[in-house]
């Protein structure tokens, strides 16, 4: 007996039963997690799963050899018990209320300068923007260069206004400041990038009603671009606190310039917690260090958040 | 309609016609057996090609030291199966980078690397070296004074070749001295001789005296000859700090004069203290604290600067001493072939044979300027080693050397604080020396490595 297979198919196909079809507002959800699910999966993989694996081995002590033994709070305690470790959360907190102001103050004032748009404008903003640039690790040396003691530009100055001696990297109580203006002046571009887009985002009309209505140029400052740059401020000082605790951008100045020095005048916990691990093969107290440095850090914008009600302004 | 047309509604040929899951099942599989299969690949070609990590070549700038590494690997590899590749490393990344450290913690490691002893505990209590002592013969074992080689050696056993001897001493610009009327009668004898004769070499552009001021390994190196000539010692023969000592205060005190004066520098120039080409040979000094590499570093980067050498001064009533550095050839325990690994450390550097010997003596001869480690090469390097500069170092500042000490990194940070506290920070000698002392002893007691030399 023949069996026509091919109709039997057709006939299978046709009775298949039909997808389910979602709604249009579950589909643009679905297409919504979609466009999203890359960016979580490299969240997860490159920085979920490392904090994890970095809190784990926080309780192990690990030699960087393939060496893991179980230590409990052993690590803990010795950060409890290390007086540099102290010394270097002083030192970066130094850093923190330093740096974070003095790029808040430096970006919007150079914004400000900056926010019309002529050619003049055009050129000093590529000029503020430009260390951006560059290299931090060419940075660094060139500012090593310029702060050389006796033969260095600043040296120079100082000697002409008949300042001698002055080492602004090789005095403990200079070389923090020092190291904070270079990250000032590196990064001063990039924040007044940010607070130009801010400031272009107040309708001109508010200006315009101010002026008509008599109010000076602080008046106006204070009292229409202040408070609507209010998220762009939030975005700022958050970026900018992160960046600092966490020494995104310290390490590499620090590290070239430095080297934690001199007397441990400038050592950060970030460039602490690499010693640790990379120069002494302290993997697992490392690991505990910087799980406590993701703690401060979250306070801190937890503080940030809170005192902006979760980054949420009321003319909004 | 070809034949390789569909008609609608029959089954697809998922060979002919492959569909979209049946691409995607196929893609899944060949990617899965590359990943699966890449471990075997490269680790097969890792069991024959030994990567050796340095910082000399073949990216190296200075190209006497890259000809004699390739040189050296080329008469290898023409006569082994077991190829040996020279995997380069910037010297600030290898001493102070991260990319030994992630290597070796991601089970990733060379097979062939090169250590110093201020880092030879570290790696050895992690314990990746492998022992070369069934590598070399007994012989060529004899060849190496023991104080050149003790700091490699744990209960008998090498786990090192060094390559290269370099004692610390110092050198001076005649400029300098000319210019501020002092002769060779001046050249400093005692500490006080030299804080006087810097203070008269410093001027408003010039300082007289330099020594490294930057915190780590090779500062530390630096400051123990002067330790030692007062007598200090970090750890007594009891096992417990001497660190609280009068050698111990008056070698961070006389640091410490130095900055106070004004004669040295707080801030060095170009890789620091020691880079004599960018310190001594740009004016930027009148005398520095450099080992004997400054030779050939003079010679090749400021070859119009006059200078000379003296070895170093000592402190009243104390006796000469100075420190000997140097890297060694080490092998990875945990390598892919360490039986060729050990092979190739003592066929380079560790063999009877006369290329291994002229090796060592082409080294301290023509690649750098040093001493040999092996009695060997220094007969058969003859002149050489006895005439000019490195004829200075045969005679007057090796006699007394002592060998790098090899220090855990807790020991190293603590001895490094205590320098930099009192030579930059300002801090009294005295309670410096009693508070590293104090924190000394309370690692000491819970130390469980390899003994420190």
């Amino acid at each position: 007996m023949s069996v026509d297979t091919s109709s039997m198919t057709v006939t299978a196909v046709r009775n298949r039963p039909r997808r389910r079809s979602y709604d249009a507002q579950t589909r643009e959800w679905i297409a919504a997690y979609l466009f999203i699910l890359p960016d979580t999966l490299g969240l997860l993989v490159f920085v979920g799963l490392p904090m994890l694996f970095a809190l784990i081995i926080g309780v192990f002590d690990v030699n960087g050899f393939g060496s893991f033994a179980f230590v409990g709070l052993a690590n803990y305690r010795r950060m409890a018990a290390d007086p540099l470790f102290w010394h270097c959360l002083r030192v970066t907190a130094i850093y923190v209320v330093l740096l974070v102001p003095s790029l808040y103050v430096t970006g919007l004032g150079l914004a400000l300068l900056v926010q019309r748009t002529n050619r003049f404008n055009a050129v000093m903003r590529s000029m503020f923007f430009a260390p951006q640039m560059v290299s931090l690790v060419v940075i660094a040396v060139i500012w090593q260069f310029l702060s050389a003691d006796k033969i260095g530009l600043f040296a120079r100055i100082f000697s002409f206004f008949g300042i001698g001696g002055v080492s602004l990297l090789g005095n403990p109580s200079l070389a923090l400041i020092t190291t904070v203006f270079v990250t000032v002046w590196f990064l001063m571009g990039f924040y007044m990038m940010i607070f130009l887009g801010g400031l272009q985002d107040i309708p001109r009309q508010y200006y315009e009603a101010a002026t008509i209505d008599g109010a000076s140029p602080r008046q106006q400052f204070w009292h229409i671009t202040m408070p609507l740059l209010r998220p762009t401020s939030f975005f700022v000082l958050l970026v900018s606190l992160v960046a600092a605790v966490a020494g995104s951008q310290a390490f590499d100045l620090i590290y070239v310039m430095t080297r934690g020095g001199p007397a441990n005048a400038t050592s950060v916990m970030i460039t602490y917690i690499y010693q640790q691990a990379f120069q002494y093969s302290a993997f697992g107290y490392a690991a505990a260090m910087s799980s406590i440095l993701v703690v401060v850090l979250m306070l801190l914008t937890g503080v940030l958040f809170f005192m902006t009600r979760g980054g949420r302004f009321d003319y909004e | 309609m070809t034949k390789f047309d569909r008609p609608a509604g029959s089954p697809r040929s998922s060979l002919l016609m492959p569909t979209r899951r049946s691409l995607l099942a196929g893609g899944a599989v060949l990617a899965g057996s590359a990943v699966l299969s890449a471990p075997y690949v490269s680790r097969a070609y890792a069991a024959e090609t030994l990567k050796f990590w340095q910082f000399y070549a073949p990216g190296g700038e200075v190209k006497p030291q890259v000809d004699w590494f390739t040189a050296m690997v080329d008469s290898w590899n023409a006569q082994n199966e077991t190829k040996v590749e020279l995997v380069y490393v910037p010297n600030s990344e290898y001493m102070s980078g991260s990319k030994l450290s992630t290597a070796f913690a991601s089970g990733q490691g060379p097979d062939i690397f090169v250590i110093s002893p201020g880092d030879f505990l570290r790696y050895y209590n992690g314990g990746v070296l492998l022992d070369l002592t069934p590598f070399i013969t007994p012989e060529a074992q004899a060849d190496f004074p023991e104080g050149v080689i003790a700091s490699r050696k744990v209960d008998g056993k090498i786990y090192g070749v060094p390559m290269e001897l370099e004692p610390m001493a110092f050198y001076y610009s005649k400029k300098a001295f000319e210019d501020a009327k002092l002769g060779e009668s001046d050249i400093p004898k005692t500490w006080d001789e030299l804080l006087e004769v810097a203070k008269k070499l410093t001027t408003g552009d010039r300082y007289g005296v330099l020594f490294e001021t930057g915190p780590g390994y090779y500062q530390n190196f630096t400051w123990y000859p002067f330790m030692w000539q007062g007598g200090g010692e970090f750890q007594g023969a009891d096992g417990k700090s001497a660190f609280n000592s009068p050698g111990v205060v008056q070698a961070l005190k006389l640091w410490q004069d130095a900055i106070n004066s004004g004669a040295a520098p707080r801030q060095l120039l170009g890789g620091g203290g020691g880079d004599i080409a960018a310190n001594l040979g740009s004016g930027y000094c009148a005398m520095q604290n450099v080992g004997i590499w400054g030779i050939s570093a003079m010679d090749n980067n400021a070859k119009d600067v006059p200078y000379g050498i003296f070895k170093l001064p000592v402190p009243a009533g104390g006796k000469y001493v100075t420190v000997g550095g140097g890297w060694a050839f080490v092998a990875n325990a945990k390598g892919a072939n360490t039986e060729m690994s050990g092979k190739f450390v003592a066929w380079a550097l560790a063999s009877m044979d006369k290329d291994s010997i002229q090796r060592e003596v082409d080294w301290c001869t023509v690649a750098k300027s040093d001493m040999p480690t092996r009695t060997s090469a220094l007969k058969l390097g003859g002149d050489a080693f006895q005439k000019g500069n490195l004829g200075i170092f045969s005679r007057d500042i090796l006699p007394g050397t002592r060998g790098e000490p090899r220090l855990p990194p807790e020991v190293y940070k603590i001895i490094s604080d205590a320098i930099q506290q009192t030579q930059l920070g300002g801090a009294d000698p005295q309670a410096t020396a009693a508070a590293a002392s104090q924190q000394l002893d309370a690692f000491l007691a819970t130390y469980k490595g390899a003994p420190m030399l």
